[in-house]
């Protein structure tokens, strides 16, 4: 039975793209409609095979080894992963109703770009799909690579400028992380002889050169996780995709690089060498830098979605410090593990809620606006730990670590979510300045609606293993709280201060605008060397040319010897006889 | 029970088909057609049969002496079946597609004659015993491939035979010295001698290490390795089947083979290794495998890009020989299938593009997917497998050889293939990106450089479907790689019956 449930979830996203392509042929753009029921419903079969239980299945025809797992990590990151995909295709649905209607009327361009994200769509959530449910190396690879390059057409859509510089940014930094994934994962694999992640997790451990192998797979996996450094793309690409794709962007693909550490990296293993120890205390910084960084950076955009991206940074900042305990204090793993997969789940949702409630706030449906932009807040307000599922999952985390006495840690995290509650405050207030009446569809904000309120219960929702999560007790709960009303004050206080200095706003993608003066002088350098390069090479040919003349010259002298020779044809025979007697003479003394 | 007349009967099939062609006048196209796909067929059921005798374990073998001591050996082993298995596919793809690719063009008759005389001279070389058997089979594969290189007749066409005969002659004369030499030393040429070449080691070490790099250094040309690549890239001028034979199994991959042959065969592995020429070679194709992926980059046409593609690709082939172990090997034996499978469906799309819509350059590709969805696809396949993306073949061996890089200890390796990973990304990825993404001709802006309706579908079906077919097997091969009897699954029964300590 879950057999069949597998196949049918694998395949149905492919059906569901085949059809795309079958009704762009078939039917006629007037009556066409792209974001059919049919179409919601790619991620549906793997929602149900998330709660059918643990299974596991082995396909030795597939690949180098097929080998998938629904197990204890899996189920929990499938559910919450196929349920925002649900939510989002929902969204998208009334998000691109507008779009839909300029399609039958006939505009050609629209009605192309809507097919390929049609198509686009399903086909990343089947890569997504299968990464989740991978254990064996390369159905992994497959998966990573199958979402990383078919979400370039859902970052791309809108095709303007920005939208164009966003996926660009997007696909070289998703290149650079899978160069940097391959070599990794043929060092892990190939030291360790395995198929396997978990074989991997394993060898690495092992391995003498452990540490550079995990930072290569750190690295790689955190192009997508938005590692500091290498997160340029997110605020690039968030604010120019559509809503839809930005929630399924930042909730669901973002965590896949998570998923991607937590599967590879040797996490909570005993008796570790110090390079890997080391390399979690680097992993630490990074993490808490991202997430204090990327909340000093956020707040002064414009963009409500340049902020979302740069939260999204922000509280995966977070989760690399907490994946990186596990490097670091490996005691701690097994205790944090489900927090860390409760913290994303409930992350993945409340970012999904709010990236789709930006667009709700561009098309306000005819509600009260002060009760709509409460609603609004709400994910924002738990993202910060101060309500409901967020306060859960963020004592979830804490809980494992007051247990093991890591309140350095603790402290720090408590102050990100000021962070948080600074940025979520900024985005809402720049939603505000940008609200626009009308368009508002119903499909829009009933999958916002949906996603708000799942957001609110994750933990109830959420397959974990049974108490894995412990609930809050009472005299936490200002610890857990405080930093929520702090951050808003701060931002109140911020904007109260700065309200008569007119200064720019800094660009989105910071470190970006760094690195491509850069890159391009690289390539303008390259093409120097390539240019200079060609002379040499032109050099060489004309001189062993002219070398070719000149040898070819002189062996035709010897034709002109010939004559000479026939000439002197009486001498040489003289000559050539009186040497063969006296060859014949030496001969025959010996 | 040696069946001598299989391995001469599946050699014949071309051959007669090369005679019969040249003997029809050029107008009986209906007859000639006919002639070349019913040999085709018929040599690929030929070739399964030998893959079913080789796989119970037969080696049939066929000879006959020509003077004293030399003998002409045609032997279906398991690494000569394998690659008779990809020639035979290959050709029948090729030959459906030529057939649509000339529709109406002149000298018809001679294409087609040297064509099969190409696949038979391949086969040969395939299926070669010794030394002298191959070497033949080696010379008859160069004269053959000149008059289709030139068949155009233009003078550009005709300055890039002049180049290719210059290259692959002189490497023909290399070649035969180190034969020559070897066949001096030890007077015995045989691929499956008994006692090997390790007992002339303590005396002959200098002399055995010299053969080795005439042999190799004579393939390398065919094999296009950097700094003997410079007629592969002109020779880009003749039309697109012979482009795609040319790159997937005849010429280039004759030279690969021969490679293989030669270390596997003749001096063993071990020798080779002990004789210190697989390190220098493996340096020899890394440099090859960076160098053709960024002048590849530099190309601003279509079929000049593959081709540096291919002098790296091909170089993969020689990587994996040299890297020294079982997963090296299977990856080295395997890329020789997969390659040829991508890289003639890359080629048939090129061609494809070039037919129907004059599509040369790069930039003339924009939203060429729109036009043309199933080439565009096919294209797109075979580019994600060039760049090693699973799931299509191309991953599977650059698995095997980095895992064999690394269990070989030779780390930089993994470097070289992530680094040609991404640079084969950088010039695969903006096409692409074209095809799909940018908006062209097919949206209503300018116009196709030069457009003919060839077919009902988006072009001549001759035309279309064996890029499809061949872009299906490539990516079948890494979906179900671990299925009996696949490229993967052959390659690892050759290694590890063969070739393996």
């Amino acid at each position: 039975m879950m057999s069949l449930l597998l196949w049918v979830a694998l395949i149905w996203p492919l059906c569901v793209a085949a059809n795309v392509v079958w009704q762009a042929y078939r039917t006629p753009v007037v009556t066409r409609r792209y974001f059919t029921l049919l179409w919601l419903s790619a991620s549906w079969p793997a929602l149900l095979l998330a709660y059918g239980g643990e299974a596991q299945w082995v396909i030795d025809a597939w690949m180098l080894g097929g080998y998938w797992e629904l197990n204890a990590l899996s189920r929990p990151w499938l559910a919450f992963t196929a349920l925002l995909w649900t939510l989002a295709a929902v969204h998208a649905r009334g998000y691109f109703a507008a779009e839909q209607d300029k399609a039958q009327a006939g505009d050609d361009e629209t009605e192309q770009r809507l097919v390929r994200l049609a198509l686009l769509w399903p086909l990343t959530f089947l890569g997504n799909l299968l990464l989740v449910i991978a254990q064996d190396i390369a159905s992994f690879y497959l998966g990573f690579a199958l979402m990383t390059f078919a979400a370039y057409g859902l970052v791309v859509h809108s095709g303007s400028e920005q939208a164009r510089l966003g996926a660009k940014a997007y696909l070289i930094l998703a290149v650079i992380g899978e160069g940097m994934i391959l070599g990794g994962l043929l060092w892990a694999a190939g030291a360790a002889q395995t198929l396997s992640l978990e074989g991997m997790r394993e060898g690495i451990a092992e391995a003498e050169q452990g540490a550079a192998m995990a930072l290569l797979l750190w690295l790689g996996f955190g192009v997508k996780a938005g590692v500091i450094g290498l997160h340029v793309w997110l605020p690039l690409a968030h604010p120019v995709a559509p809503a839809p794709a930005s929630a399924v962007l930042s909730g669901a693909m973002i965590k896949a690089g998570l998923l991607g550490w937590v599967n590879v990296l040797p996490l909570g293993v005993e008796g570790l060498s110090p390079a890997l120890m080391q390399l979690g205390n680097i992993m630490l910084l990074a993490g808490l830098a991202a997430a204090f960084g990327a909340a000093l950076y956020g707040v002064w955009q414009r963009h409500p979605k340049a902020v979302l991206a740069y939260s999204s940074i922000s509280q995966m900042g977070m989760l690399t410090a907490l994946v990186a305990m596990g490097l670091a204090a490996p005691d701690v793993w097994p205790l944090l593990l489900p927090g860390v997969v409760l913290f994303a789940a409930h992350h993945a949702l409340a970012k999904g809620a709010l990236f789709m409630g930006t667009s709700v706030s561009e098309h306000m449906p005819r509600w009260p606006q002060p009760f709509l932009f409460c609603l609004l807040a709400l994910p924002g307000v738990s993202l910060t730990g101060a309500l409901a599922a967020g306060m859960v999952s963020k004592w979830g985390v804490k809980s494992a670590l007051y247990d093991m006495h890591h309140e350095r840690l603790i402290m720090l995290l408590t102050w990100a979510a000021i962070g948080t509650a600074a940025l979520v405050s900024v985005c809402l207030w720049r939603q505000w300045q940008q609200r626009q009446q009308g368009g508002s569809h119903r499909f829009q904000w009933g999958a916002w609606l949906v996603a708000l309120i799942a957001a609110l219960m994750t933990p109830v929702w959420l397959p974990l293993p049974e108490g894995s999560i412990a609930p809050l007790p009472l005299k936490e709960w200002l610890g857990v709280i405080w930093p929520f009303p702090a951050g808003v004050m701060l931002v109140a206080m911020s904007v109260y201060l700065v309200r008569n200095v007119r200064a720019a706003a800094p660009p989105s993608g910071d470190l970006w605008w760094l690195y491509s003066p850069f890159a391009i002088r690289l390539v303008s350098l390259s093409h120097w060397v390539a240019y200079r390069c060609h002379g040499v090479k032109t050099a060489c040919i004309e001189a062993s040319l002219g070398g070719e003349r000149i040898v070819m010259a002189w062996l035709t002298r010897f034709l002109s010897a010939e004559g000479w020779m026939r000439h002197h044809s009486g001498g040489l025979m003289m000559a050539f006889a009186v040497a063969l007697a006296l060859l014949l003479m030496w001969e025959g003394l010996r | 029970m040696n069946a001598a007349w299989l391995p001469l009967t599946t050699l014949a099939t071309s051959l007669l088909a090369a005679v019969a062609i040249f003997i029809l006048p050029e107008e009986a196209r209906r007859l000639r057609t006919s002639i070349n796909l019913v040999a085709a067929v018929s040599k690929i059921i030929l070739v399964t049969l030998m893959i079913g005798r080789v796989s119970e374990g037969y080696q049939d073998t066929f000879s006959f002496q020509i003077i004293g001591g030399i003998d002409f050996v045609l032997r279906a082993d398991a690494l000569g079946v394998m690659f008779a298995g990809l020639s035979s596919l290959l050709w029948l793809c090729t030959t459906i597609y030529a057939i649509g690719y000339l529709e109406g063009a002149a000298n018809r008759k001679r294409f087609f004659g040297f064509f099969s005389l190409c696949v038979a001279s391949t086969l040969g070389i395939a299926l070669a015993g010794n030394l002298f058997t191959f070497l033949i089979f080696y010379e008859m594969l160069t004269l053959s491939t000149y008059p289709l290189v030139v068949h155009s007749g233009t003078a550009k066409a005709l300055a890039a035979g002049r180049v290719y005969l210059r290259y692959t002659l002189t490497a023909g004369v290399v070649l035969l010295l180190g034969v020559v030499m070897l066949y001096s030393l030890t007077g015995d040429h045989s691929f499956a001698s008994e006692r090997g070449l390790a007992h002339y080691l303590n005396d002959h070490r200098g002399l055995l290490t010299l053969i080795f790099a005439l042999l190799v250094g004579g393939l390398a040309v065919k094999a296009a390795m950097v700094p003997l690549h410079g007629w592969l890239p002109r020779a880009m001028v003749a039309p697109a089947p012979v482009s795609a034979l040319l790159h997937a199994v005849a010429v280039v991959k004759a030279g690969a083979f021969g490679i293989l042959r030669i270390i596997y065969d003749l001096y063993g592995i071990e020798l080779s290794v002990e004789l210190g020429v697989t390190t220098a070679l493996a340096i020899a194709a890394s440099i090859t495998i960076i160098y053709g992926s960024v002048r590849a980059i530099a190309q601003q046409e279509l079929k000049p890009r593959l081709a540096y593609s291919t002098i790296s690709q091909v170089s993969y082939v020689v990587l994996g020989v040299s890297l020294f172990g079982p997963f090296g090997t299977i990856g080295a034996l395997a890329h020789l299938l997969h390659q040829g499978l991508m890289k003639v469906t890359l080629f048939f799309c090129a061609g494809n593009y070039a037919e129907e819509l004059g599509i040369h350059r790069i930039d003339e590709m924009n939203g060429a997917g729109k036009r043309m969805p199933l080439t565009s696809l096919a294209f797109t396949v075979g580019a994600f497998g060039m760049i090693g993306l699973p799931p299509i073949a191309g991953f599977i061996t650059k698995w095997y050889l980095g895992i064999g890089a690394i269990q070989g200890g030779m780390y930089w390796v993994v470097a070289v293939l992530v680094a040609s990973s991404t640079l084969n990304a950088m010039y695969f990825l903006p096409i692409v990106h074209r095809l799909w993404f940018r908006p062209g001709p097919a949206h209503g802006q300018g116009e196709w450089p030069k457009e003919q309706c060839l077919g009902r579908l988006e072009t001549h079906g001759w035309l279309l479907w064996p890029a499809v077919f061949t872009a299906l097997i490539s990516l079948g091969a890494g979906l179900l790689a671990g299925l009996p009897f696949s490229p993967l699954d052959w390659a690892a029964r050759v290694a590890v019956g063969e070739y393996l300590p």
